[in-house]
């Protein structure tokens, strides 16, 4: 899968065994994760490191990658140029926060190990990356599996072709240990060379596969006169001497001809060794083309070497003491059908460069004799079907740079996974199995909650080149300490994460990305994109889903409703409740009686100080508003502005609270009460209703506990105008109001006075936990009030601006009509229309 | 003296003689103007007016450079926009006199109307006698001069700029103060009272901005988004969403401010699908050529149209919200598209000028950036009543984006918190409107197109409004239109969805027998062509697509545009971040992109059986939910939404 490709937007089905996280709802791996040959959770990892959860980081990079130490510090790391930071401010430092966690956890023995399962056994020829890699899929399936490998340590090119400077010898260690642990299943066989040791007619008796990921050992030479010479070798053998512990003289200038990755490790160990004073690369292309990873060319760079770009060598001469390397120059030819233009020679450009000792670092290639007697090799690669990782064999399958040339390690390791897939499947007696494809997990971690994450430059990890002892190559940089880690992985763009915009959902932002970089004519992707786009979404609002106050929007004034001011604080949202009763924000704090007596004493100062209320059983301090709820045969305190008795059956029959110098009200919490509520409370002449849609009198755990049922709001609406009593009592809404909007809802559907309980605990500081409210003394009673008057004074002024957004400059002033329902549900419960085809006030039907 | 009668001459025809005489340096003179509305609209050539008696609505209005007399009253908005020049009236003047002007003066010797200078950016305007109310509200800029009473609430709402009055001050309005006057002010107003030959009374009074509502106080504690894409109902009541709304807005006391579009589910054109089978839509490898898309918008009063080559424009979205690379990006792309642009709020840049193949220039309440000769160059005019994202409030702007550059090319002071106003100045009802239609004609000679730009809300009412305004077309908004920084309870809980909106125009215009009076064009949370076909089966004439061009042009959707230090360079003006955007290459991305909407509109066009968008009709649509079917009238065919493959799954 590439990052835009069309398979990234017709998602090929994931092989069976293998996951993605396919029950995410935004399943769209990352480009990072896609880059990535063997399919890195990158993002989740990054995650956690800003989380400093690092285990849980640990287990993301280690889950897919048995070399994670390995690719901590010399991965090519293809995510990076993926990063979409990378056009930005520079990419992510992916490998550089790898190498970071691996240096914390990197020894640590994971918990999970796979053991044996199966009686089938496999036999891997060569412990290089692929090998190895093919080694780990197929313990996890529970196969028992050998290694043969032909030198005295296992790890191939990671350990004889990386100098230590780079990749210091412990960190091999590292992974191979992990590895072994995870796998007791792995045997391993050192210096057992295939064709000399072991043949394959052995391997394919003692075990029912064989796969071969023999590398690409040895050098291509450059087929020019003159590289016979004793002072020219190849770059693989070069590095693989060096990496044997060997510290040889060098003359004083050494040309490295090619510019690849093995380039950059020759050139670089060259100048480190002794005598060596100057090293210059010879590259037949431009620095544009050069295909070495751009962090080791600025770092070879850096250290001094000199590159001749636009060069191609011609000849090696010996002078005698010293060589000459015939060159001539060239140019960009014209481009080929890739794009790609071939270097074209310049007439009469012929120069020579003097050193003394050439390493040619221009390609390598796989050899075995014993698999050419088999008929096997095709030239210097096993012949293997990319397909299907076979052989021409059945028995037998390959894999890596032996079988499909040069690459990188992790290109390697995504082939042991590939092949160990069809070995599987051929153990398993599946004929053809589902193509297999990397599968993409995602651990759904939370984005960084660093604000500078816009801001914060690309880390760069200390660099120390060569180093004081150069001969002993010391490591060339610096891991990440916890800071730089910190702000690297805040710089994510967390590609793979929701953000909360449902329009803009990852999967229909990547699929607006993806429309971005298709071309007009690429039809193919067109389709597919076309056949993605037209698949429905599920319905937001299934049936089961009950009504809910979120469902109900407002109606803009816009050209109809104009009104001249309802710019900023012009909006007024104070109500009389009576003669002397004004609150100056229609609201009460309720669930109080719940409450420690601290919390208690805030409440009652910032409700005061706000001019709001506090609707509870016990009596408060000061002079805040208090509407007592009465318990039956209790009498109202004398401090209570107004008092409130909660409904039960046989109040119908008992005499009225005779309540003259102050307001009373009643309390209820059924829809099938109503009739009977209101018709006592009109005749009693009672001031107001407090419709306790959650129950329990405002508690906060009723509040908690249950849906609001805001059909007791719409319905005693009614069952007033049946009676055209409308403006007769006051209602108060209590339960489940958590914002201003919420409360100009209510407002509009007939509530003058709204109760927060959950809301003001919240605001207050204290935690929902275990259905109730938690408190912690994380603050002071000062700060309470503080939180508890902004959330009062932010939900009036979220209540006023819904108020002006439809055109009126008093909050009460809102109606019904502002109105409208979203969904059927909530439409038939409250009585508010669904807004198009045909609004005639009617109501959906669910 | 060159005398132009208009006992004999229509305003139209009587302007358009000025512009040739202003060209050639004459001075003129207006006989018999009646009162008339719109005299000298839109003159920009050093030229001196006459009028001699009493002038109307926006007399002078849209000028540079012109100066007028007029010897008697003038009525609403004289000198509206005008930038230098000047206007001297015998007699008084209406209400807000001088609007929103950018460097000319005014004066009036008599009396003046309420308002007078609202929103006013550069210049003077002086009253020898006495103000109505509210004087210099929301000023950003200039100076007013009263030498009577200032009226009620004097300097409401001011930002910026200076109010000298000599007579009582009667009381001062919002975040207005009295300062001490020095005597090179004192100086600078006796010279200025001196050239207009206007005695100098004693001394002054001097009001300015007292600075305490300029910047919101505790700021919002600002986080990274989390995604909460379910909202209550199948989830938590209490979810964590409520919980981290309550937390956040305990601290700041205030509601919460974000940018990008609606968070929650809403019906959407998503919940429509097609009656055809569309599996082999687009087989046709050459489905491009074989479908007439071609559309003009804009012409069906006689105005030169907008000539799109595919139903499809930009939403109007603002240099300001945007950085200026964007929106160069943005009207590359366009252009290369063969589609039109649009300035949004905020002014025009050369570059988008120069970049855009056509371009929509907008007309808010602020007056900011907005002026004669951007309107010159501009393919269609349109006047911003409301916003899908935030309707019934106007724009906001965070401090950190008000560069200077910014600034000066808004006519405001940098630095500022910028809310802009909510309501334009001169339109207090639809009959204002059809005025302000009026002087935009006048002053582009009637050759430009006039939209308005609509929220979505009582869009029944609205939309008979607007046909009857006498706009061209109207770019009809829904709720889920995203905006650079707006209350997150609005954006998420005000107007009506896309679906509904549409519904509603197309229903309300057939009832007054209407569809053919004016264009409709939907935009608000659409995303790609077939969103598109929908809108068109349903009766658009053309889309815009605002957030998904600037995803397509690298915006990660963070929800942080309000911030102003976006990533990607996009909605920034930090000049440090506006270097990681490379216009050129989000051009092309943008170009890509439009491409591939043009791909999908002409593959579903043809696959339902059509060579013309002009066929898509309601028929091919059925309703995949219930609320959907409730909405638009459609059958109700749940069982083609069976291949569901986007669930909806909780995220916590």
């Amino acid at each position: 899968m590439s990052v835009y490709g069309l398979e990234r937007i017709s998602v090929p089905m994931s092989p069976p065994g293998f996951s993605d996280d396919t029950s995410d709802p935004h399943y769209v791996p990352a480009p990072c994760q896609v880059a990535c040959p063997i399919g890195t959770d990158a993002p989740s990892y990054i995650g956690y490191i800003w989380e400093k959860q690092y285990p849980e980081a640990f287990e993301a990079i280690t889950a897919t990658n048995p070399f994670s130490s390995i690719c901590g510090r010399v991965c090519d790391a293809p995510c990076e140029p993926a990063c979409r930071r990378e056009s930005s401010d520079g990419a992510v430092q992916i490998r550089n926060l790898k190498r970071f966690v691996m240096d914390k956890l990197g020894t640590d023995l994971p918990k999970t190990r796979f053991e044996v399962s199966r009686k089938e056994t496999v036999g891997i020829v060569g412990s290089g990356p692929a090998g190895l890699t093919a080694a780990f899929e197929l313990c996890k399936a529970g196969f028992s599996v050998s290694v043969y490998e032909m030198t005295d340590r296992l790890g191939g090119t990671m350990v004889w072709g990386i100098p230590q400077f780079r990749l210091p010898s412990g960190i091999i260690e590292e992974d191979i240990q992990r590895l072994q642990h995870q796998c007791p299943g792995l045997t391993v066989h050192l210096s057992t060379a295939l064709g000399r040791e072991v043949s394959l007619d052995e391997l394919k008796e003692r075990h029912d596969s064989v796969l071969l990921t023999i590398g690409s050992w040895w050098g291509k030479p450059m087929g020019i006169p003159g590289e016979d010479h004793p002072n020219v070798e190849d770059g693989v053998s070069f590095l693989r001497r060096i990496n044997a512990g060997e510290r040889p003289q060098m003359p004083e200038t050494v040309v490295v001809v090619g510019g690849g990755d093995v380039a950059m490790d020759a050139c670089r160990a060259a100048l480190r060794l002794p005598g060596c004073k100057t090293v210059k690369v010879v590259y037949r292309r431009g620095p544009e083309e050069i295909p070495a990873r751009k962090i080791e060319l600025h770092h070879a760079q850096k250290e001094g070497i000199e590159f001749v770009y636009n060069t191609m060598q011609t000849g090696i001469s010996d002078l005698g003491g010293s060589l000459a390397l015939q060159c001539v120059r060239t140019e960009a030819g014209p481009p080929d059908e890739d794009g790609r233009r071939s270097p074209v020679v310049v007439e009469g450009s012929a120069f020579e460069i003097s050193c003394g000792m050439v390493i040619a670092a221009v390609g390598q290639k796989g050899a075995n004799q014993a698999l050419d007697a088999a008929g096997l090799m095709d030239v210097d690669r096993v012949r293997t079907d990319f397909t299907t990782m076979r052989t021409a064999d059945p028995k037998v399958f390959a894999a890596g740079d032996g079988a499909f040339g040069g690459s990188t390690i992790v290109m390697a390791m995504q082939h042991g996974q590939r092949a160990a897939y069809y070995v599987r499947a051929a153990l398993e007696n599946i004929d053809s199995p589902i193509p297999y494809r990397t599968p993409y997990r995602t651990r759904r971690v939370p984005v960084a909650q660093d604000l500078k994450w816009e801001q914060f430059a690309l880390e760069e990890p200390v660099f120390h080149g060569v180093g004081e002892e150069p001969a002993s190559f010391p490591e060339i940089e610096d891991t990440y300490d916890e800071t730089a880690a910190m702000r690297e992985a805040a710089r994510c763009y967390r590609c793979d994460a929701e953000t909360g915009s449902t329009d803009y959902s990852v999967h229909h932002r990547e699929d607006l990305f993806s429309m971005a970089r298709t071309h007009p004519k690429d039809v193919d992707k067109h389709q597919a994109m076309l056949q993605r786009r037209l698949s429905p979404r599920d319905n937001p609002y299934p049936a089961e889903r009950p009504a809910s106050l979120d469902d109900l929007v407002f109606l803009p004034a816009n050209l109809s409703r104009l009104v001249i001011d309802p710019y900023r604080e012009a909006c007024r949202i104070d109500i009389d409740l009576g003669p002397d009763l004004n609150l100056k924000q229609p609201f009460l704090v309720s669930g109080l009686d719940d409450a420690p007596e601290e919390i208690r004493q805030v409440a009652w100062r910032a409700a005061e100080e706000n001019g709001a209320g506090v609707v509870s059983k016990s009596a408060p301090n000061g002079s805040v508003h208090w509407l007592q709820i009465l318990e039956p045969g209790e009498s109202g305190h004398a401090r209570a502005a107004g008092v409130v008795q909660q409904w039960y059956k046989s109040l119908a029959k008992e005499d009225p609270l005779q309540e003259s110098h102050r307001l009373k009200g009643i309390s209820f919490a059924n829809v099938e009460d109503i009739d009977e509520v209101v018709d006592y409370a009109l005749a009693h002449d009672y001031d107001f209703l407090m419709l306790d849609s959650t129950g329990g009198q405002g508690s906060w755990r009723n509040e908690l506990a249950s849906q609001p049922r805001f059909e007791l709001l719409s319905e005693v609406v009614v069952a007033l105008r049946q009676r055209k009593r409308e403006e007769f009592l006051t209602l108060i809404f209590a339960g489940g109001v958590r914002s201003g909007t919420d409360a100009a809802r209510l407002i509009a559907m007939g509530a003058s006075v709204l109760t927060y309980g959950v809301t003001s605990a919240i605001a207050m500081g204290g935690e929902i936990h275990d259905g109730g409210i938690r408190w912690q003394s994380d603050r002071t009673p000062e700060e309470r009030v503080e939180g508890l008057k902004a959330i009062l004074n932010a939900n009036a002024g979220e209540a006023s601006m819904m108020a002006r957004c439809t055109g009126k400059t008093r909050l009460h002033n809102l109606e019904p009509e502002d109105l409208r329902s979203v969904t059927l549900t909530t439409s038939s419960t409250v009585r508010v229309p669904v807004p198009g085809h045909n609004v005639t006030g009617r109501h959906g039907t669910p | 003296m060159v005398s132009i009668d208009l006992a004999e001459l229509s305003v139209r025809e009587a302007n358009a003689q000025l512009r040739t005489l202003g060209e050639a340096g004459e001075v003129v003179e207006i006989l018999n103007p009646d009162a008339r509305h719109h005299i000298g609209v839109g003159l920009t050539a050093p030229i001196n007016v006459n009028v001699q008696g009493s002038a109307g609505y926006f007399c002078a209005g849209l000028t540079d450079q012109a100066c007028f007399y007029v010897s008697h009253n003038v009525g609403w908005g004289v000198g509206d926009n005008m930038y230098s020049g000047s206007v001297v009236v015998g007699g008084n003047a209406g209400a807000i006199p001088g609007v929103a002007i950018r460097g000319a003066e005014i004066v009036i010797k008599g009396n003046m109307g309420s308002r007078a200078g609202q929103v006013m950016k550069a210049g003077t305007l002086c009253c020898a006698g006495n103000a109505n109310f509210m004087a210099g509200y929301m000023m950003y800029g200039g100076r007013i001069i009263i030498l009577g009473d200032s009226g009620e609430r004097v300097g409401e709402d001011m930002s910026s700029g200076e109010i000298f009055v000599a007579g009582n001050v009667q009381d001062l309005g919002s975040d207005a103060m009295l300062t001490d006057v020095d005597s090179k002010e004192i100086q600078s107003v006796h010279e200025f009272l001196d050239r207009y030959g206007i005695k100098a009374p004693k001394g002054f009074s001097k009001i300015v901005n007292a600075g305490k509502k300029l910047r919101y106080g505790t700021p919002e504690t600002p986080m990274r988004s989390i995604p909460f894409n379910t909202f209550s109902g199948d989830s938590a009541y209490w979810n964590p969403k409520v919980q981290e709304d309550i937390t956040v807005k305990a601290q700041s006391g205030r509601y919460r401010i974000r940018g990008y579009g609606g968070a929650r589910p809403l019906p959407h054109l998503s919940d429509i699908g097609f009656r055809k089978d569309l599996t082999q839509a687009g087989a046709d490898r050459d489905v491009v050529s074989k479908v007439r898309m071609a559309t003009e918008i804009g012409g069906i009063n006689g105005a030169r149209p907008l000539k799109l080559s595919m139903p499809v424009m930009i939403a109007p979205m603002s240099y300001g919200a945007l950085s200026r690379s964007t929106k160069y990006a943005i009207a590359m792309g366009s252009a290369m598209s063969g589609i039109a642009e649009n300035t949004g709020e905020g002014g025009m840049s050369d570059a988008q000028r120069d970049a855009a193949g056509q371009l929509i220039f907008q007309c808010l309440g602020g007056r900011l950036g907005w002026n004669i000769h951007d309107m010159r160059r501009a393919d269609a005019l349109e006047i911003y009543i409301s916003q899908g994202a935030k309707p019934g409030l106007g724009g906001q702007l965070m401090a950190k984006k008000v560069t200077p550059e910014l600034a000066e090319i808004r006519g405001i002071p940098s630095g500022i918190d910028l809310r802009s106003p909510s309501r334009h100045p001169d339109i207090l009802g639809a009959d204002d409107l059809v005025i302000k239609v009026e002087e935009f004609r006048e002053a582009t000679g009637y050759e430009v197109p006039v939209s308005v730009k609509l929220g979505a809300g009582r869009i029944r009412d609205d939309i008979k409004i607007a046909s009857k305004d006498g706009f061209d077309f109207v770019e009809l908004d829904g709720m889920q239109g995203s905006t650079g920084a707006g209350s997150a309870e609005v954006i998420d809980n005000v107007g009506i969805p896309t679906l509904p909106a549409i519904i509603e125009a197309i229903e309300a215009l057939e009832e007054i027998d209407a569809r053919d009076k004016i264009q409709l064009v939907l935009m608000g949370g659409l995303r790609d062509g077939v969103d598109a076909v929908k809108a068109l089966c349903l009766g658009a004439d053309a889309v815009a697509f605002g957030t998904s061009v600037i995803v397509a042009g690298g915006c990660i959707s963070c929800m942080q545009c309000h911030i102003g230090q976006c990533v990607t360079g996009i909605a920034t003006q930090d000049p440090e971040h506006e270097k990681r955007y490379q216009p050129e290459v989000e051009a092309s991305n943008i170009h890509r992109f439009l491409e591939s909407v043009r791909w999908q509109i002409a593959a579903i066009t043809q696959a339902l059986g059509y060579d013309d968008v002009t066929g898509l009709n309601r028929d091919d649509l059925v309703a995949l939910t219930p609320e959907a079917a409730d909405i638009t009238g459609l059958p109700y065919e749940p069982s083609m939404a069976a291949a569901s493959r986007e669930p909806m799954g909780a995220l916590s």
